[in-house]
């Protein structure tokens, strides 16, 4: 072989070596939840380093974003901290003509945030329902200071919101509840402020104090542990989803399967929430 | 000579030490007064940034307020632009196409079929007004009027007044989201113009109860889409027409299969609201001639049936079916005329489709349905003395290209064949040609 001739065969080798190596990576998006994101990061960080090949995008957003791109086709996994809505799946069904694929990846203690130095410590549902709906306003309602509650809470886009509205609050939100972007942030403002409560995932109750919470006002306050979640005592709890669209294939069902498997879900308990089995 | 040098050397290392203590000094003191003057600047400008983000705060506040005013509002709506061929000839071939106004016929034609915008506006939690407005070339003219009330909780009840859909599924199944140019003919005779006047009751078990369950109720005007607009605005004959609908779901998620199973009824009346003289005599079920008196009612009562099928093989597959029997009456007073049912008579009606819908690949949908409509089921064949009583048995192919979730391509093609009789007219001894291409460009926001 003539000289020039090994020079070019070597040029396209490399060519379409590096041509090739584009062409197999498999790409996965997730889109969704806030309350998810760690954990996902953590799943896609992971498996990404177990898979070279494979390249995970997460982004957050909120339940409903995530849920509203797997719709209009943005996303191929969409991340959701509640169940999907009636109306969601009938527009799945207009669209894809399939109704939706489900997974439970995850459980969570919904987590009701105080600060360290407030003396409230246990709170009943209905009282946490009074609070931010706005029906009781100072402290001293509930045991604590004579000093004004001070709200936050999440997006109307965050499934964190509706799981509290649905659950908790059972109406409206008061005007005056301040909205965080992500769980994160809730907790960085309660833990600044003596007087504020706050609520969002387990996993984020870092510098300040989780709640006690009280089924009804006779019932004995309980804190969001794995085995009060399990056992399902803390009355806050819920499942962490992901939807896709239709059944997974090729990498996607690779990466699901592998969430759902002991080792997915070893990451599970690492990032604070709890296993689904 | 050595202590004097001894001296002078002394003398200049203490000037120079003096020196640099006095430099020392004048340094600390001068290093002080810039600390000083940073910090007051520092100050100064904290302050000044405080002020502005105080500022900021304030302005950020007052259009939070107005963003969170505005957030309350979403529309939405479509434009469905297309370009129409007729193909249809008088029976002895002297005229193609449709009729027009006077004696044009047409073949061909470009038409907005819809110009819609919807607004949703949520005030507060369970509370939603919805105002949709269609604008037509000549006109423009309310679709949807009402106001829906959910329940907070149970997250179960819905309660809407006003305008709306009647609840069918296939009424029910948005215009903008369906595979076929047109809803059936046995839907657009029984409930024409989909919508009707009064309150209906929602009950969605799912969210609540994780029951698949729905069930509606509806009381109506029942003339909504019958006679001129003017009439429609309010009841014409003081009785109002019942709807019923129930819809459990079944799931086999490791399947990918998804069935839904419904019925539905109609109990409603057309209530003879004026006689004529000489007087107009109307045709029964059996085809017998009666003569209704003013404030006879007619019956329209209709039953049906529903099957929606959802698969999760190769994309994406449904296969959806109705069947609604029963009897139906009609009227050629203008106040209350259906243009589809368009005579003095009562009918035992039945009809029913069958459709099929394939994704292919992301951006493709090819889709087939089958639907019959049989407005007199007791006459067939030469029996049928006219157009109006034939059956007709109507095959629609389309194919849907998605360019992205807001705009889409559908070319819709309908072949619509009549049951053939020698005493309804020349055009129907054999089946008449009547198929309609449609191509259609849809933009959703």
């Amino acid at each position: 072989m003539k000289k020039s001739n090994l020079k070019l065969f070597a040029f396209l080798a490399v060519i379409m070596t590096v041509g090739l190596s584009f062409t197999t990576l498999k790409k996965i998006t997730v889109k969704g939840s806030d309350t998810m994101v760690i954990l996902s990061q953590k799943w896609a960080e992971v498996y990404m380093a177990k898979h070279p090949g494979t390249v995970i995008q997460v982004t957050g957003g909120g339940s409903g974003v995530g849920l509203a791109a797997l719709l209009n086709g943005s996303t191929e996994i969409a991340n959701a901290s509640r169940p999907i809505k009636p109306a969601e799946v009938q527009k799945l069904k207009a669209k894809f003509k399939t109704q939706g694929i489900e997974i439970p990846c995850a459980k969570d203690g919904l987590s009701v945030f105080l600060n360290k130095s407030n003396k409230v410590s246990e709170l009943s549902i209905q009282q946490l329902g009074d609070i931010y709906s706005g029906k009781v306003t100072n402290w001293k309602e509930v045991g604590g200071d004579d000093a004004k509650i001070r709200l936050y809470g999440r997006e109307s886009s965050s499934g964190t919101f509706e799981f509290f509205r649905e659950h908790v609050v059972k109406g409206d939100f008061a005007a005056n509840v301040q909205t965080l972007p992500g769980t994160a942030a809730i907790v960085n403002a309660v833990s600044k402020d003596k007087y504020s409560i706050g609520y969002g995932g387990a996993a984020y109750a870092e510098g300040v104090k989780d709640c006690k919470v009280k089924k009804d006002a006779k019932s004995k306050g309980v804190l969001p542990t794995a085995a009060t979640i399990k056992n399902k005592t803390y009355p806050i709890a819920r499942y962490l989803y992901m939807y896709l669209k239709s059944k997974p294939t090729g990498e996607t069902k690779a990466f699901i399967d592998w969430i759902l498997s002991p080792e997915g879900q070893k990451l599970v308990v690492e990032t604070g929430y709890f296993p689904v089995k | 000579m050595k202590k004097i040098l001894f001296t002078g050397l002394l003398f200049v290392s203490c000037l120079i030490n003096a020196q640099e203590v006095t430099n020392d000094t004048v340094k600390s003191n001068s290093v002080d007064t810039l600390k000083t003057d940073e910090l007051t600047r520092l100050k100064e400008s904290v302050d000044d940034h405080s002020m502005k983000l105080a500022g900021y705060e304030e302005r950020f506040s007052a259009l939070e307020t107005v963003v969170n005013e505005l957030s309350k509002i979403k529309v939405s709506g479509y434009i469905q632009a297309q370009y129409e061929m007729y193909d249809s000839w008088a029976s002895d071939g002297s005229q193609h196409g449709i009729p027009v106004t006077g004696s044009a016929y047409e073949d061909n034609s470009f038409y907005i079929r819809r110009a819609r915008i919807k607004f949703t506006y949520k005030p507060i939690d369970g509370v939603n007004f919805v105002l949709q407005p269609n604008f037509e070339v000549h006109q423009v003219t309310l679709k949807d009027a009402f106001v829906q009330l959910n329940d907070r909780w149970l997250n179960t009840f819905s309660l809407w007044v006003g305008q709306f859909n009647r609840p069918t599924y296939e009424i029910e199944y948005s215009s903008a989201s369906r595979e076929f140019a047109e809803r059936t003919l046995m839907t657009r005779t029984l409930y024409p113009t989909e919508r009707d006047q009064g309150v209906k009751l929602e009950a969605d078990f799912a969210t609540k109860f994780e029951i698949p369950l729905k069930l509606q109720f509806a009381v109506l005007n029942g003339n909504f889409g019958e006679g001129a607009l003017a009439n429609q605005a309010k009841d014409v004959d003081n009785g109002k027409d019942l709807m019923a609908r129930a819809v459990y779901s079944f799931k086999f998620p490791s399947k990918g299969l998804g069935i839904d199973f419904g019925a539905h009824t109609y109990l409603g009346n057309t209530t003879v609201i004026a006689q004529t003289s000489p007087v107009t005599v109307f045709s029964d079920v059996n085809n017998n001639s009666f003569t209704p008196n003013v404030g006879d009612k007619l019956k329209k009562e209709l039953f049906g049936t529903e099957m929606q099928l959802y698969y999760d093989f190769l994309g994406g597959l449904s296969l959806k079916g109705e069947y609604i029997r029963g009897t139906y009456s009609g009227t050629t007073n203008t106040a209350q005329v259906n243009t589809l049912f368009n005579a003095n008579k009562v009918r035992n009606v039945e009809g029913y489709y069958l459709s099929l819908v394939k994704n292919v690949g992301k951006v493709n949908e090819v889709s087939l349905r089958y639907d019959v409509f049989d407005p007199n089921t007791k006459l067939s064949g030469d029996g049928v003395k006219t157009k109006d009583d034939l059956k007709y048995y109507n095959w629609t192919f389309a194919w849907q290209y998605y360019f992205n979730d807001y705009i889409k391509v559908m070319a819709s093609y309908t072949l619509p064949v009549n049951e053939k009789s020698l005493n309804a007219g020349a055009d129907y001894i054999k089946d008449k040609h009547d198929n309609i291409f449609t191509l259609r460009l849809q933009a959703r926001f």
